[in-house]
Formats: structure tokens, C-alpha cells, sequence
């Protein structure tokens, strides 16, 4: 089983863990909810829980719940540009369709 | 159970009703209380959250103004203790301090029509000096004697000077600009 | 698709519920919007990667508006319809403007605020900056990827309640939830303050392109408390480059330019001023219309010495200051430098030779106070967690007052008091059997009404006939942490309450916003209606909300009988929410409103009772 993240994701995440002054990593995550009933969590880490699991990609740790890897497996965390907006996007083999607007989907 | 807006400051901020206070412990009280009740608190909440923070952070502004500045605090102590210190109700003042006063007065004057800036700033120091000890006096009329009544005339005599103060200050400022 | 950002421990929103919140630096001469992302904040650029908008509207002929530099191309060529440094005219009548007569502008006096006559029509100055913000606000969606939730603009600190006011207006007029007016030297403080893990006594010196403004902080615990502010509202770096086009007319002897002329003459001179910033001499170059040429050179000495005046008038405020802070100038740990104007040197001069130490220069002067404002609508917009927050206690800069017999001032709220703030003052009747007072509001500092500005003029009638000096008239000055002020009025003494609420009288009323909404030509009116109904559909989502949320915290301070009524406004807000009527949802939430009013009251009594409980037993009263 694992999680990963794109070397640009990586280099952004570094980044933004550096100037926030703490942070052990990033947290992905599923919850139930959202148009197409599941919905991504992307948080960063100041302290890790009994049921986590530990992924350490590029230099950064991915820390990501049991209950969500099943859902997640096999994912990368890319960081994209589209037009003025940037940010990060799940690329998930698991999930058979999403709502369109990319925060929620169903698998 | 809800807390009456209209409770006296000491209790507001949890200080013992005193004229000398624990500034620091007054400081962090404000602070504390205004972390809860700030509107900054409630600007993603609805507006009847928004009215009732507006209310709090005005009343806790009002109380720490109040408390802070040792001549505000001592009136509002005296009130507190049915004596008021308001100069409307009694305006009889001795007649040593009144020649102090004039003293004091012609000072500023004769400075202020010199331009004497640098002579001003030091009649400002030597004032501030001179009702620090004024302050001894009530801070042990207040805490001390009870003297209530002695309080009451020496926080008139701390408003004569906190006007010549601001007088001064206003002296200087005209001469500045 | 929407793209993610991370969010802190625990505050991920649900899908697409993000609450995105920017900061907006609306300055004389450039603008600004800044966000936080991934927990930084950041200015957002445009396509080509700029982050500042110069703030100029042209107003074309067949109705487009274009904004920024693309706008700042024409501002020789077609001057009167070319609107820059608006914000020098927002709250302000003609009169109040320095050197009106050499701007190129048609000028229409109106009750309280100018306007400008423009191919388009008269604009208002609120209408004007409203261009400017609804670019920002365009800008801030198209790189967060949704709606704004809201955004918090900043003002100079110097700002009177009429500019203040007319900024707010025009944030409305852009469609734009204010979350707060807040000073820019304080934003600046924040960005500067958290970024440096700043713990003392703090001067911020802000010199932007038409407002000055210096604010003395105290920083500790995460408290940013601004102990006393003081400037100058038409003071900045546009009168450094007129100093210098007027010195460049009086070299080359050239009579007073074409308003055409006068544009190409000033924009050589701000590209002087800012060369002599790094170098030590700058040339002006230019031909005129009429064919003459100017041709000179300037030094920094000499530029230095023509503008020595406009340096000096920085100086008196910053003595004012200090003696409102009751500070010295050795009392100050560092001082602070925002502004683009802060990086003529001989500024930087002036200021260090007052304060005994050179300024911080650490952070943009340009960007510092849109970021500051974006860390702070962060906060504002609930995207962070209580206990990390820390907490901004401004002042109001002016003094509050009203006219009394003989146009003397009454001083009802003394400046550089902690915001916000009321004051009640008691006024009688001086006829027998008079029905009605006549009040004038005003701001600033000096004795004379006439000397200070005029914000509203209102009656209280219905006063029972009585004897003179017999009526109990209450009057309530009203300050809100925006540094916006109400008044109201009301009789005491016969338990006839007849009470007024005035509004200052350059804010526009919220019908005049309206028309000007219904008069954007490519607002078609389903816009308008679709617009109504998403913005009451979220207004009821965030009362909904909040309501569970702190029912969730708190519900044991319900009855049963409360926590039905409660659920059950919930329940119809929901109900209408998810209809189409906006004003239904807008009913629905109110009532909802309504209903949590009492438990409202009852979770801030605990959370001020917890906050006592915080202290040591010894020191609550016996």
C-alpha cells in the first residue's frame, strides 16, 4: 500500500511547512460527505494519531488514517497551475467518478 | 445567571476593589476578556452575535479606560462608595493649593508667551512629579484611612493639575506646529 | 475543477463550502489583494505575474470601463475620463482637496462629496474605487477558484468616519462582504509583528502615495494594541512628484501646461523621484504639446531640499504621537517602514535621526499591508482555530463631538480611544414647552465647529413639552471596531422615548447604493435577482452553522423547550434555503437569529466566567 507525492507537490509542501515555522507533514484524508458522497482532506500535521499510517515521499512524510488508505491507496498528491489558480490535486486510480468540481467523489 | 452589564469594574476584571491595583494583573484580565468578546470574535457569525460582542467589547474598553488611569479609577472607586467627587458639588479648595495653582499658571503662561518650549517640557516633568506624590497621599486616603471625604478633595486637586498638564501639553503643541 | 489547498489541523471545510477571504490594500496609487494559502499569505499576481494594480480608472465613451495599467496608458491623452489617485477625493468636498486646480478633472460639487464628470456621467469617488475593487475581487476568484466569503480593506489609520464610510460604500458597491475596515499601519504591523515574533513597543511609519499615517503598538501575547495614531489624510508620495513637476515648470520657465501636458510632465517627475532612490541623479525629459522642451537634471541633494518641507510635515506627527503614547522616542524598540514613498532616502533619514535607530525595512513596503490585511481576513473568516489567534485593538485617530451655543466643540469620544467604544452626554432643553433639538456631529481636534468636519446633522423631535431645562436628552455616539460611528438620541427624563439613529451624512444611503447597482448596464436584472438569492441562501447556510456549532459546544445551557424553538428555526431556515424566494430565506433567518439571541447571551456570560476563573482566587474581590 502506499501514498505519494509529485516532486512539484513535494517541493510546495516543503515550502509551505517551512514558512508556517511547524509542522511533522501533510495529512490526506477521506470523509464522507460532498455531492458525491466521499471528499478529500489535505491538512498539515502537528501531531500524529494511534491509527495513522506513516508514507515518506520525496522528503516529505504523508500521514494518512487506516480507515481513509482504503480508499486512498495508490494515490499521488500532485500540485498543479490552472490560469490564476494553484493548488493540489488527488490523483486517485480508486475513484470511479467525481462530482466535476474535483472536492468530492464516490468509488 | 447572566451577567449584569452594569457590575462594577474590580469585579469585571477580578481585582479587589482598591485604588492600587496590580496593573499587570489588570492588563492580562483585559486582554483575557477581550480575547472572548472582541468583534473580531464573531465577524463570521450572525448578527445578533455580532451586537452582543459589539456590546461587551465596549463595555470592557470602558472599564479598563476607567480602571487604568489612577484619577479615573480613584473617582469611580469614590462613587462606588456613594461620595462624589464631581467638582460641581463642592468647589471649596484650600487656600494654600489655590496659590499653588496660580503659581503653577503664570509658569506656563510666561513660557508659553516666551516660546519656551524646553521650558515648558520641564514644567511638564516637574508636574508630573509633583502629583505622583499626590497620588501617595490618596492611594493611602483610599486603601489605608477610608478617608473617603480627605480622597474626594485630593482627586479635585489631581484634576486642577491634570488640566494645567494638558494645558501644557497643548501649549507645546501650538509652539510645535 | 477546484484545486486544494492544506488547511490547519482539523479545518478542512466541507466541499465547496471553503471560506475564501482576501485582504485588500485600496491605495492612492496602486491596489493590492492578498489571500492565504497552504497557511502563508501571499499577494495574487495577474497573468503576467504583477501583483500591484495602479489605481486608475478610464471611463471609455461606449461604455467599458478599464482599469490599471492598461487604464494609466491614456492618462495623458484623455485626461478628464482617466481617474487617478481617486482615493485623495473619497469622503471629501472640493474644497477639502490640495491643489484641485491643477488637476484635469471636471469636478462636480456635491452635497458632502465631489464628483467627476465623465463621458459616462458624474462619478462618484465610491463609484470609482468600486472599479478598482470589483478588479481585485475578479483577480482574488479567479485564482482561488470560487466565491469570496468576504475581505477585509484597509484604510489609513488617519481616515475620518466620511472617507471611512465612502470606502465601505464602495465595497459594497463592488458586491463585497466587508468583514473589516482595518488601518493599514496596523495591518502592517501584523504581517511585520507575526513574521518576526515581535515583543514590545512598535512605530509604524507609513508614508503611501497620498495618506500618511504613524501608529505607535504594543506588542505582547499575540495582543497587537495600538496605544495612539496621528498623520496627515492628504500627505504622500504623489506630492514629492508635484513638488518636483512644479520645481521642473519653474526651471524651464514654462507657463502653466494643458491638463494634457500636466499628466506627461508629472509622470516624468515620479520616474525621477523613484530613479533618485538609487542613484544620484535623475534626468526629466519631455515635449510639450506646444513643442517646448524640458530638459533637466536633478540631484538627490536638490530633491531633497525642495521636498525638506514635505519631510518636516511628518516630523510634528510623529512628536504628537509619542506624547498621546506618553512614550519617548528611546521607549521605541523599532520602527516599521510601509509605503512605497518610505524608500526615498532621505526619508529613511529623517526618520532614523528622530528615533535614534534605523528602520526595518525588512518586509515590501508596498505589500506589507495587503498581507497584514489577508492574515487578518483569514482570521476574520473563522479559518482558524481560537487558540492560536491573536487579537488587534485599534483606536479611533479623531475626536468625536458635537456643536454647542456659540460654534464651540463638545468632545463626546476623545481620540485614540480602544474601538469600540461609546459615550452618552446629557443635554437639556433651554425653552419652556420646546419639542425639538437640533444636534451636529463633527470630527477633530479643534475648538471651533467650523475648524472640524461636519459628519451629520440631525432632530430629535417629540420632546413632550416640558420647562426649559426640564427634558433629559440622552445622546449615544456609537463607534464599531470598523471605526464607524452611530448616533442616537433619546428623551429620558418623561419616559417618552423618541430616539433617532443618524447615519454621517457623506456615507451614501443604501438606497443611493442600490440605484448605482441598478445602473450597472451589464448587470442584466436575473443577475441581480440570482445574485439576492445566493447571497441570502449563504447568509442562512453560515447562520445555520454557526447555530450548530455552538449548539454542539453548549446546548446544556438550553431548556428542552428552548433547544425545540432552536431546532425548529433551523429546520424552517433550512427549508426555505433550499427553495427560491430569497426574501423567505431572508425571514427564515432572521427569525433563526432571533431565536438564539437569549442562548447567544448566555454562552458569551460563560465564556467571560471562564475567563475569570483563569485567575488566581486571591485576587477576586472579597
Amino acid at each position: 500500500m502506499s501514498v505519494t507525492v509529485s516532486t512539484s507537490a513535494a517541493r510546495h509542501v516543503s515550502n509551505f511547512i517551512a514558512k508556517r515555522g511547524k509542522g511533522l507533514g501533510i495529512r490526506l484524508g477521506v470523509r464522507t460527505s460532498g455531492c458525491s458522497g466521499m471528499a478529500y482532506r489535505l491538512e498539515f500535521v502537528d501531531e500524529t494519531h494511534e491509527d495513522d499510517v506513516v508514507f515518506e515521499s520525496n522528503g516529505v512524510k504523508v500521514i494518512v488514517d487506516q480507515k481513509s488508505l482504503a480508499y486512498l491507496d495508490g494515490t499521488e498528491l500532485d500540485f498543479v497551475r490552472e490560469g490564476l489558480n494553484e493548488g493540489f490535486k488527488f490523483n486517485n486510480p480508486n475513484v470511479k467518478d467525481s462530482c466535476g468540481c474535483g472536492e468530492s467523489f464516490n468509488v | 445567571m447572566s451577567i449584569d452589564l452594569q457590575q462594577d469594574f474590580f469585579r469585571l476584571f477580578g481585582l479587589p476593589r482598591r485604588f492600587r491595583i496590580d496593573e499587570a494583573a489588570l492588563e492580562l484580565a483585559y486582554h483575557d476578556l477581550q480575547g472572548r468578546v472582541h468583534p473580531d470574535r464573531f465577524a463570521h457569525l450572525p448578527d445578533s452575535d455580532k451586537r452582543l460582542s459589539m456590546q461587551w467589547a465596549t463595555q470592557v474598553n470602558e472599564g479598563f479606560r476607567t480602571l487604568r488611569k489612577p484619577l479615573s479609577r480613584a473617582t469611580y472607586l469614590l462613587e462606588l462608595m456613594g461620595v462624589d467627587a464631581g467638582l460641581h458639588t463642592n468647589t471649596a479648595m484650600s487656600p494654600t493649593f489655590l496659590m499653588e495653582q496660580m503659581e503653577w499658571r503664570e509658569a506656563v503662561e510666561e513660557a508659553r508667551a516666551a516660546g519656551e518650549a524646553d521650558e515648558l517640557a520641564q514644567l511638564h516633568t516637574r508636574l508630573r512629579q509633583h502629583s505622583r506624590e499626590v497620588f501617595d497621599d490618596l492611594a493611602r486616603q483610599c486603601d489605608d484611612e477610608q478617608d473617603y471625604a480627605g480622597a474626594a478633595e485630593t482627586v479635585r486637586r489631581l484634576m486642577f493639575m491634570e488640566k494645567l498638564q494638558h494645558e501644557i501639553d497643548d501649549a507645546l503643541e501650538a509652539l510645535e506646529s | 475543477m477546484a484545486l486544494l489547498q492544506i488547511a490547519e489541523p482539523g479545518l478542512s471545510t466541507e466541499p465547496h463550502k471553503h471560506r475564501l477571504a482576501v485582504g485588500i490594500d485600496l491605495g492612492t496609487t496602486n491596489s493590492l489583494v492578498a489571500t492565504v494559502r497552504n497557511g502563508i499569505a501571499v499577494c495574487l499576481v495577474d497573468e503576467d505575474g504583477r501583483a500591484m494594480v495602479p489605481s486608475i480608472v478610464r471611463y471609455h465613451a461606449d461604455g467599458k470601463v478599464e482599469v490599471g495599467r492598461s487604464a494609466g496608458v491614456a492618462h495623458a491623452t484623455d485626461p478628464k475620463n482617466t481617474i487617478i489617485s481617486v482615493k485623495r477625493f473619497m469622503g471629501r468636498g472640493v474644497k477639502d482637496v490640495a491643489y484641485i486646480e491643477s488637476m484635469p478633472y471636471d469636478f462636480v460639487d456635491a452635497d458632502g462629496m465631489l464628483r467627476l464628470r465623465t463621458v459616462q456621467g458624474v462619478k462618484s469617488p465610491v463609484e470609482v474605487s468600486a472599479e478598482i475593487l470589483k478588479v481585485l475581487a475578479a483577480r482574488a476568484q479567479a485564482s482561488l477558484g470560487g466565491e469570496l466569503t468576504g475581505a477585509v480593506i484597509t484604510v489609513p489609520a488617519y481616515f475620518d468616519d466620511a472617507q471611512r464610510q465612502a470606502t465601505k460604500d464602495a465595497a459594497k458597491l463592488a458586491g463585497i462582504n466587508v468583514l473589516r475596515l482595518l488601518n493599514e499601519p496596523t495591518a502592517a504591523a501584523v504581517a511585520y509583528g507575526l513574521d518576526n515574533a515581535a515583543e514590545g513597543v512598535y512605530a509604524v511609519y507609513d508614508l503611501g502615495g497620498g495618506t500618511f499615517d504613524l501608529s505607535i503598538l504594543k506588542l505582547s501575547r499575540g495582543i497587537f494594541e495600538v496605544l495612539a495614531t496621528n498623520g496627515d489624510a492628504a500627505l504622500g508620495g504623489d506630492d514629492f512628484d508635484h513638488r518636483l513637476f512644479c520645481w521642473a515648470l519653474d526651471q524651464s520657465e514654462i507657463d502653466p501646461p494643458s491638463s494634457e501636458d500636466a499628466r506627461r510632465l508629472l509622470l516624468k517627475a515620479r520616474e525621477a523621484k523613484e530613479l533618485l532612490t538609487a542613484c544620484e541623479e535623475a534626468p526629466i525629459k519631455a515635449t510639450l504639446g506646444s513643442g517646448e522642451k524640458v530638459d533637466l537634471v536633478v540631484t538627490r541633494d536638490q530633491f531633497a531640499d525642495m521636498t525638506k518641507h514635505l519631510v518636516q510635515k511628518t516630523v510634528a506627527p510623529m512628536r504628537k504621537v509619542l506624547r498621546d503614547a506618553g512614550l519617548a522616542p528611546e521607549d521605541i524598540k523599532g520602527v516599521v517602514m510601509v509605503g512605497g514613498a518610505t524608500r526615498m532616502p532621505h526619508i529613511q533619514r529623517a526618520v532614523a535621526e528622530f528615533f535614534g535607530q534605523e528602520p526595518l525595512t525588512n518586509l515590501d513596503p508596498d505589500k506589507v499591508v495587503a498581507l497584514g490585511a489577508a492574515i487578518q481576513a483569514n482570521v476574520l473568516a473563522g479559518n482558524r482555530k481560537d487558540e492560536d489567534d491573536w487579537l488587534l485593538l485599534d483606536v479611533i485617530p479623531l475626536s468625536l463631538g458635537l456643536e454647542m451655543m456659540g460654534g464651540l466643540t463638545e468632545k463626546v469620544v476623545p481620540r485614540n480611544s480602544t474601538l469600540p467604544i461609546a459615550r452618552a452626554q446629557e443635554f437639556t432643553t433651554y425653552k419652556d414647552g420646546q419639542t425639538a433639538m437640533a444636534f451636529h456631529v463633527v470630527q477633530g481636534e479643534r475648538e471651533l465647529v467650523a475648524d472640524c468636519r461636519s459628519l451629520a446633522r440631525f432632530e430629535l423631535r417629540g420632546i413632550p413639552p416640558m420647562a426649559a431645562g426640564a427634558a433629559r436628552i440622552r445622546v449615544t455616539f456609537q463607534v464599531d471596531a470598523d471605526g464607524l460611528l452611530s448616533v442616537s438620541a433619546r428623551e429620558m427624563s418623561s419616559g417618552v422615548e423618541a430616539s433617532v439613529l443618524v447615519k454621517p451624512s457623506y456615507g451614501l444611503t443604501d438606497d443611493e447604493i442600490a440605484g448605482m447597482l441598478r445602473d450597472g448596464v451589464e448587470r442584466a436584472s436575473e443577475d441581480i435577482d440570482a445574485r439576492a438569492l445566493r447571497e441570502q441562501q449563504v447568509e442562512a447556510d453560515r447562520v445555520i452553522e454557526a447555530t450548530l456549532v455552538a449548539l454542539e459546544q453548549d446546548g446544556e445551557l438550553l431548556s428542552d423547550e428552548e433547544r425545540a424553538a432552536i431546532d425548529a428555526a433551523v429546520a424552517a431556515t433550512r427549508e426555505t434555503a433550499a427553495g427560491h424566494d430569497p426574501r423567505a430565506i431572508k425571514r427564515s433567518t432572521e427569525a433563526l437569529s432571533r431565536a438564539t439571541n437569549e442562548f447567544a447571551a448566555r454562552r458569551m456570560d460563560k465564556s467571560i466566567r471562564s475567563a475569570l476563573a483563569g485567575h488566581k482566587v486571591d485576587e477576586i474581590q472579597v
